[in-house]
């Protein structure tokens, strides 16, 4: 575990602060995630927002008690980090991309995004969200150079609707997709890729413990795939067939299913 | 090629000595299923059952320390009614061994009738976890105590009864009355209540303050234990305890123990490390001129 300092933090959205750490730890490949761990808080699962020159960048929702908490910090504070852990996206794959982000499943998206057009592919950001107070990310996107997508739910800005309704006409042009956001979306966004032979990476969440791949609590059955540690960011081939978009595992590790 | 390596443990018949150690990925099907298919593990234990579903400890569980591992799950299992869907949708080529954590001898006999109707090979108490109150050390190191749940469990159980034993100063002496009560097979040892507090943060790590240490720190401590245990119990030993290569997999086994589990070592190397040290299990028996698991078994205690 290592000490994380906060030397910026940036209003980025309604409730949504970006935290930026000098930290010292290993390359975080974009989709990859850390514990993010605030002493008398439960430690949690963040998957950056950036990572260059030792600082961290984590983008964070004020959702439960520990992402509240982490809002209520200033320059100056400390998170403590470990990892990275897990499986980010594959950004070498041939052709143009297409990134599709749900709310704050941007952080992830975002990183990739800048890594891809780093790498001189084409990307276009797809972003949506409730209303426009919630996007993320998107001066950010055409700074560098992305086409820039928005949908909101409300109307408020950009083409009114769900990111998937827009997506969906579209994606046969592109030769990758890569998502994340609210399991129902990235469940449809699977299934529209698979139907147009489309490669898809989606980083999906479950509740991450461990984050080393021993406790399960984050089991994707009948295949025992783990998000911590296979994941989280998974082709959509691997995921046919399991739980995801289905079933949720409780704490106990008891099932729910997903409405 | 596997032939040299079957064993047995009780009347369970195994594939290879090296056990998948309760907690480690033992509670979905699918985790379990995948340890079956993609390694050569003998058998499974599962994560222990209590009779409610438990969410245990908020996070931080584990911590990284040197030399081992520390974790504070909190007997995290969806309750042992939930065994039944379980060993419906695991594999039967190995044996499935259910582990059970309670704080009465009721209530164990109960989980243990209720594992052996859902499938269960074979039951493992644990009587030591050492940080959940009332389920673990305080009921293991008390050997009339330990008798009752036995007896117990032994009662309504046709199928072989494991009793999972932690470090303390009376493991030796609770082992002989678990014998004496009926258990099949002993397991040594568990993890070892520990802690560990983060420098800069200045507090302790982990949400439940203690934790169980494992790894390469507590192996000796198993060695010793197994060894001390050969000596005056007939049944056989499962052994462990910071296994992380082949070399501490055979030293358990000189020491006594008829096979060994793993659990540590899979959060450094990944599932892989389990064929990695039934691989080198293989190879030493060769190189060494043993023709089967059980030529090996306490040999450091002989002449």
């Amino acid at each position: 575990m290592r000490r994380g300092r906060i030397v910026k933090v940036i209003n980025e959205a309604e409730s949504i602060k970006s935290f930026i750490l000098k930290v010292n730890i290993d390359n975080v490949t974009p989709g990859q995630f850390v514990m993010v761990w605030v002493p008398g808080f439960e430690e949690i699962p963040l998957s950056p927002s950036l990572h260059e020159n030792s600082h961290l960048r984590l983008t964070v929702a004020a959702v439960g008690a520990t992402t509240k908490k982490i809002h209520e910090m200033s320059v100056g504070g400390s998170l403590y980090i470990r990892g990275p852990y897990g499986r980010g996206f594959n950004l070498n794959l041939k052709g143009k991309y297409l990134l599709v982000a749900g709310g704050y499943g941007a952080a992830p998206i975002i990183y990739a995004l800048k890594e891809l057009r780093e790498k001189g592919k084409s990307a276009t950001y797809a972003i949506g969200a409730k209303t426009s107070s919630k996007l993320l990310f998107v001066s950010e996107a055409k700074s560098i150079g992305a086409k820039v997508l928005v949908t909101t739910e409300d109307g408020s800005e950009g083409i009114k609707g769900l990111i998937t309704d827009v997506i969906k006409d579209m994606i046969e042009e592109y030769d990758n997709v890569l998502a994340c956001g609210p399991e129902k979306m990235l469940y449809k966004i699977m299934n529209m890729c698979l139907r147009a032979n489309v490669k898809c990476q989606l980083s999906i969440e479950r509740y991450i413990k461990c984050g080393l791949g021993i406790c399960g609590s984050c089991a994707l059955d009948p295949k025992g795939l783990l998000v911590c540690k296979d994941g989280p960011v998974f082709y959509a081939e691997e995921l046919i067939g399991t739980d995801f978009g289905k079933c949720y595992s409780l704490p106990s590790g008891a099932k729910i299913v997903i409405r | 090629m596997v032939a040299l390596l079957e064993t047995s443990v009780s009347n369970l018949k195994m594939r290879t000595p090296v056990l998948l150690a309760s907690g480690v990925l033992g509670s979905s099907y699918g985790t379990i299923n995948r340890v079956i298919e993609e390694t050569l593990v003998g058998a499974i234990v599962t994560k222990s059952f209590t009779k409610e579903p438990r969410n245990g400890y908020s996070t931080p569980i584990v911590a990284y320390v040197k030399s081992g591992l520390l974790n504070a799950v909190g007997l995290a299992n969806p309750g042992y009614k939930m065994l039944k869907e379980l060993l419906r949708n695991v594999s039967r080529d190995i044996p499935i061994i259910v582990s059970i954590a309670s704080s009465s001898p009721q209530e164990f006999a109960e989980i243990a009738e209720y594992a052996e109707e859902a499938g269960a090979n074979a039951v493992e108490l644990n009587l030591s976890c050492p940080h959940v109150k009332g389920h673990g050390l305080e009921v293991g190191q008390d050997p009339v105590y330990v008798g009752k749940i036995v007896e117990n469990v032994k009662s309504v159980s046709n199928i072989p009864v494991f009793v999972k034993l932690g470090y303390s100063d009376k493991v030796v002496e609770v082992a002989k009355r678990a014998e004496k009560a009926g258990a099949d097979a002993i397991v040594a040892i568990n993890t070892i209540r520990a802690m560990a507090i983060d420098v800069y943060a200045k507090k302790p790590i982990l949400s439940n303050i203690y934790g169980g240490l494992s790894g390469p720190a507590i192996h000796p401590i198993a060695v010793r234990i197994v060894y001390d245990l050969y000596k005056v119990v007939e049944i056989p030993i499962v052994g462990v305890g910071g296994v992380m290569d082949w070399k501490d997999a055979v030293e358990l086994m000189l020491a006594g123990a008829s096979a060994i589990a793993v659990a540590s070592a899979i959060a450094v190397k990944g599932l892989k490390v389990i064929n990695e040290i039934v691989e080198g299990i293989q190879k030493y028996l060769e190189n060494e001129g043993f023709g089967k698991v059980s030529d090996i078994v306490g040999l450091a205690h002989k002449n």
